[in-house]
């Protein structure tokens, strides 16, 4: 063995300090024992096939595991093709690119087809259809890890889903809720396709549009009226769920809350402030941020409305609460990040700080002129849905230093303020700081660094040299290896907790639930005690629900080093108070939103099909055969004889899969 | 000696105790091993602490405010149209058994009126600029970046969470839960140790002791396995062994300890609380605040049915994040919270145990005395308040700031440089709930680091 290759700095790929140990990445056996190393000659180690010891678990073993794990589903599965060797390889790197840094070519010898990675001193090839490891990864010992054909399922995830199950995975991730007809339509276009139909429709009608059609402009414009219906009604039955699913996913990270925003017609404030994240959901980041920054109901909430330039008599200052969150929260956050979301360290390996208290300081003096286009006299609704307007002489004639750029003294309010936006918008912490938000919003609460990377890579350039691309984006959330890998949903530490109110959303979906005064009258559900504990667009701060890096103290959780941001609104009063509530609006609806449990009753006499239907449109196949036949046998219980039966066997269908562990955690 | 030196004697001394070798960080070490057993079996020997948290970051500049006619002026010149009117303190003017310097007053906010009376009365305590610190700093060394700041300044969420454990955002411990730790086996490992009427936070989290969170109504009992759910008994025991079910996933493990926890107490809790006499101190019914605190009271009454001896409780109000509209908002919050301290301590004086208990007030960080119009900006060091019967009350502690911007005591726009730190508040209030003085750094890190490690709130 070459010395130069053994001296040779670790992997950069972060998935390497990430991995779980194998139980063969032990001590490290020196190629020089091997007898080889070079590119010309491979190791004779390698041609020894027959005497193979199993390592499949390097590559994640079998995909096999209880419950409909192995890709089942109502529909016929279908068979992935087989990969060819190169596609092997490829997806290997992309997907551990810790044992098999991107990228090398093809290299032949004595019916290998193969790649050798000097970094880790991994050789990684394909012979006779079958796909074998050596190096340290596989203990020095030549490892089989399993035939071409059975990782057809994991390289090709991402082109097609292979069974009813997948898509429904699929659309848990990047819908509110979705029906056969959802999964059929899925299953014919392939994931691709289908985001792209999905990004090409014309949105569903506005919020705004809503609350005129009820007349709610009408009212007193002093109470907020409909301010829950109209987030509650889009929520539940727009039919563009991926647009819907991106501007939830978007308010959670671009914060506004009720109990923050101020002034009249908040539920139009409300409402078009949801209209403007859905509008963008698939546009330009730099584009939404100059809309988030000029809207009416941000200007309330956040305090740029009516923000006023410094008074030296006086002493005042510009307000500092937008400069402040619009870094921290909605673009760059605090911490200098590299392109895979970990915090880049100094020469004394501490995190370096992306702003000081003083550019805060100074960056509020370009918020400031603005205020609400509200003319004196108005009292309609209109100014929630304009833009804010500049008083040029409100504005500060100060220079504003920040993040390495000056808007320099004098300059014009709309000007300054385009100069500071593409300043923000051009640090190279928005893509990973985005990214990895958007991913545990839509995907898992821990992704590994290089999906954080691949991800932040498509923010930073769709491909077509375009910065901030959001549809692209999210393609690139969707449609990772890791999103789509069937082996996570045996990895005990991958997935999310479905947020409650997702929960509610979901089952008014997947139940045709129906408004019988078309109101949507839900109402405030954040009460933890007796209801859902969160309640769209009544996030409790500007931090939204739960931070992206909270940790469930006193739990597995913590103590794997993983972080669960929905377990911010797990408490012992919160789970009781869903159950409570699950129990009652499973049986009789929430208010006036009744479900309609037509197709489940025509199955209530058959408790295997009826949780056949549960478990793919709740849980995605995600129904362990325990937790199965617990509801089984519950369901059985109760005598299918009459309809008072046949309804509460379909009630307590619903609510025990709706309370299980294994619907909770979306993997 | 440093912080590390003496949570390395602490840790030795419990490694020796328990017999664990090894390098492990002191806070790895499982304190409820070798806490130091209070007397258990005393129901009179019976000590609380109650944090009173107020989210946002609470103006410190409108809450004790300079009451004499120099002082005043300055106040009233940077604060322009958002000063209290110098009549209005008139009332408020609070006399300290101790003067203050250079001829200072400070008047309580006018809201906060309810509270002279237990100054008068001994039993409210102001610590003056308080804030998180790791190690004492002058403005010179903050200028000059040249000693360890705590990170994240100025970051509601990362400074709430440094208030409550020396940690920034992702803390898996808060100082109220380490306390806890030690406490625990004193307490026979009760899940009542450490006591959340709010929302989650990482204030009441240890290694062991964990947080227990109730609402202010009570704990919430899980109707489908309390009787037959649906009509089936079966499907009762279903519901009760799908949530309670152990798993191999992380996250479905956390969610299941949960919810075991949650029906394992709400029985005892409920029961408990039924069993009470009503308190006759009046609490306010619309107040959020007071009806938290009103059953931190009831939960203090019930204490003999859970059989501890030593608990922290937190309890919090939000809104003070007062960018704007400072003048409308600010004096209703302050009244919830005059209001509800006096009610619990009426309360407390009730059950018996006014010189057991000790409330105090926290928060994310003071403003900036600078105001943006309507307004004031995140600061750092603040105003707080301690109340107890066993409190040295009447009497301000730490060092007045001089009322200036760009002054000697503050990092610019009035921001404060704390002169106390939050270590040596917890550490004193600690101490008093019966920590020992080898193992306070085990509960504040950083407590080595100052010279005075009890500040003196206590007789």
């Amino acid at each position: 063995m070459d010395s130069t290759l053994l001296s040779d700095a670790p992997p950069s790929a972060p998935e390497a300090l990430t991995l779980k140990p194998s139980p063969w990445l032990g001590a490290v056996a020196l190629l020089s024992a091997c007898g080889g190393g070079s590119e010309a000659e491979p190791p004779a180690a390698l041609l020894n096939t027959a005497q193979a010891q199993d390592r499949r678990q390097i590559l994640g073993g079998p995909i096999t595991g209880e419950g409909g794990f192995s890709g089942g589903g109502a529909a016929a599965a279908s068979s992935p093709p087989t990969p060819t060797a190169t596609q092997l390889m490829d997806w290997a790197e992309r997907v551990y690119g810790g044992f098999f840094p991107p990228h090398q070519a093809d290299l032949s010898w004595e019916g290998y087809t193969y790649r050798y990675y000097a970094s880790t001193q991994n050789y990684l090839g394909v012979k006779g259809g079958r796909v074998y490891i050596l190096g340290p990864v596989s203990g020095g010992a030549l490892g089989d890890v399993g035939a071409l054909s059975d990782f057809g399922a994991r390289v090709f995830a991402s082109s097609a889903p292979y069974s009813d199950f997948d898509a429904a995975r699929f659309l848990t991730q990047a819908t509110l809720g979705y029906t056969e007809a959802d999964i059929a339509t899925l299953r014919a276009t392939g994931y691709a396709g289908w985001l792209t139909t999905e990004m090409a429709k014309v949105p569903s009608a506005s919020n705004w549009s809503w609350l005129i059609g009820k007349g709610y402009d009408q009212g007193d414009r002093n109470l907020a009226t409909g301010v829950d219906s109209q987030i509650w009604q889009r929520l539940m039955t727009a039919p563009d769920g991926l647009r819907q699913r991106m501007a939830l996913a978007l308010s959670e990270i671009l914060v506004v809350g009720f109990d923050g925003v101020t002034g009249p017609w908040k539920q139009f404030q409300l409402a078009a402030w949801w209209d403007l994240l859905a509008t963008n959901a698939f546009g330009n980041f730099r584009t939404l941020l100059e809309g988030v920054t000029l809207n009416a109901a941000m200007g309330r909430y956040l305090n740029t409305a009516g923000n006023q330039k410094e008074n030296a008599a006086t002493g005042r200052l510009p307000d500092e609460n937008y400069a402040r969150e619009v870094l921290q929260l909605f673009s760059i956050g605090l911490y200098e990040l590299n392109l895979d979301g970990t915090p880049k360290l100094n020469a004394q390996g501490q995190p370096i700080e992306t702003y000081t208290q003083d550019m805060v300081t100074q960056l509020a003096r370009v918020f400031t002129g603005w205020n609400l286009d509200l003319p004196r006299g108005d009292t309609t609704p209109e100014f929630a849905r304009r833009p804010m307007v500049l008083t040029e002489s409100l504005h500060s004639t100060l220079p504003a230093s920040f993040l390495g750029a000056t808007v320099p003294a004098g300059t014009p309010g709309r000007t300054a303020l385009t100069q500071a936006l593409d300043v923000i918008a051009a640090h190279p912490n928005v893509g990973p700081f985005l990214a990895k938000q958007l991913i545990q919003r839509f995907v898992t609460s821990n992704p590994s660094p290089a999906y954080v990377a691949r991800v932040a890579t498509v923010f930073n350039n769709n491909g077509s040299g375009v910065r901030g691309d959001l549809g692209a984006t999210l393609r690139a959330v969707l449609l990772d290896d890791e999103a789509r890998d069937p082996a996570k949903l045996s990895d005990p530490g991958w997935g999310k907790q479905r947020e409650p109110m997702l929960r509610a959303i979901q089952w008014a979906r997947s139940f045709k639930a129906s408004s019988t005064s078309t109101n949507w009258d839900l109402g405030n559900t954040s009460d933890p005690s007796r209801s859902l504990g969160q309640s769209p667009l009544r996030s409790p701060s500007v931090f939204n629900y739960f931070r992206p890096g909270y940790v469930p103290a006193g739990t597995a959780v913590a103590t794997a080093g993983l972080v669960a941001p929905e377990f911010q609104l797990t408490n012992e009063t919160s789970v009781a108070g869903y159950l409570n509530a699950l129990q009652t609006f499973v049986g009789n609806g929430h208010r006036d939103v009744k479900p309609n449990y037509v197709s489940e009753l025509a199955l209530a006499s058959d408790a295997n099909a009826l949780l056949d239907r549960l478990n793919l449109l709740l849980c995605a196949g995600q129904l362990t055969s325990g937790t199965r036949s617990t509801i089984l046998n519950a369901v059985n219980s109760i005598a299918a004889s009459t309809d008072t039966g046949k309804a509460n066997r379909v009630y307590t269908a619903v609510m025990l899969t709706m309370a299980s562990l294994d619907y909770l955690i979306q993997k | 000696m440093s912080s590390i030196d003496l949570a390395r004697r602490a840790f030795l001394r419990r490694a020796a105790l328990t017999g664990v070798a090894g390098a492990a960080a002191p806070w790895a070490l499982n304190l409820s091993l070798v806490g130091e057993a209070a007397a258990a079996t005393n129901p009179n020997d019976y000590k609380a602490l109650v944090c009173v948290f107020l989210y946002g970051g609470n103006d410190h500049g409108n809450t004790l405010i300079p009451a004499d006619s120099t002082n005043y002026a300055k106040y009233a010149g940077i604060r322009s149209n958002l000063a209290v009117s110098q009549a209005e303190l008139a009332a408020t003017t609070l006399t300290p058994a101790t003067a203050l310097p250079g001829g200072m007053q400070l008047a309580l906010h006018p809201s906060l009126a309810p509270l002279k009376t237990l100054w008068d009365q001994g039993r409210l305590a102001a610590q003056l600029n308080v804030g998180p610190l790791l190690q004492p700093t002058t403005l010179a060394q903050y200028n000059a970046r040249s000693v360890p700041l705590p990170p994240k300044l100025f970051s509601h969420n990362d400074q709430q969470s440094i208030w409550q454990s020396d940690l920034p955002e992702g803390a898996l411990s808060g100082w109220g839960g380490r306390i806890g730790d030690l406490m625990l086996s004193g307490n026979g490992g009760s899940v009542f140790s450490c006591i959340s009427i709010t929302g989650n936070s990482v204030f009441l989290s240890g290694q062991q002791a964990v947080q227990y969170q109730m609402g202010s109504n009570g704990a919430v009992a899980i109707n489908g396995i309390s009787r037959s759910l649906f009509g089936s008994g079966t499907a009762q025991s279903a519901l009760r062994s799908l949530i309670t079910a152990p798993s191999s996933h992380l996250f479905e493990a956390a969610y299941s300890k949960v919810t075991k926890r949650s029906i394992d107490a709400e029985a005892q809790v409920t029961a408990a609380l039924a069993g009470l006499p009503v308190l006759a101190a009046p609490f306010d019914a619309n107040s959020a605040l007071s009806n938290q605190l009103k059953m931190v009271a009831r939960m203090i009454a019930a204490r003999a049915s859970f059989g501890v001896s030593r608990q922290v409780f937190m309890v919090s109000l939000g809104g003070f994040d007062l960018h704007d509209n400072l003048s409308e908002n600010h004096p209703g919050l302050l009244a919830q919270v005059a209001n509800g301290l006096v009610s619990f301590q009426a309360a407390m004086q009730e059950l018996g145990v006014a010189n057991q208990v000790t409330a105090f007030t926290a928060s994310d960080f003071g403003r900036t005395l600078s105001i943006n119009g309507d307004g004031s900006d995140h600061g750092w060091g603040g105003h707080h308040f301690v109340l107890g019967g066993a409190v040295k009350g009447g009497r301000f502690f730490g060092t007045a700031p001089a009322v200036a911007v760009s002054g000697t005591d503050d990092v610019g726009q009035g921001r404060l440089l704390p002169s106390t730190s939050v270590d040596q508040l917890a550490g004193t209030l600690a101490s008093w709930l019966g920590v020992s003085a080898t193992d306070l750094p085990l509960v504040v890190p950083h407590i080595g680091e100052f010279s005075t490690r009890d500040l003196g709130y206590f007789a």
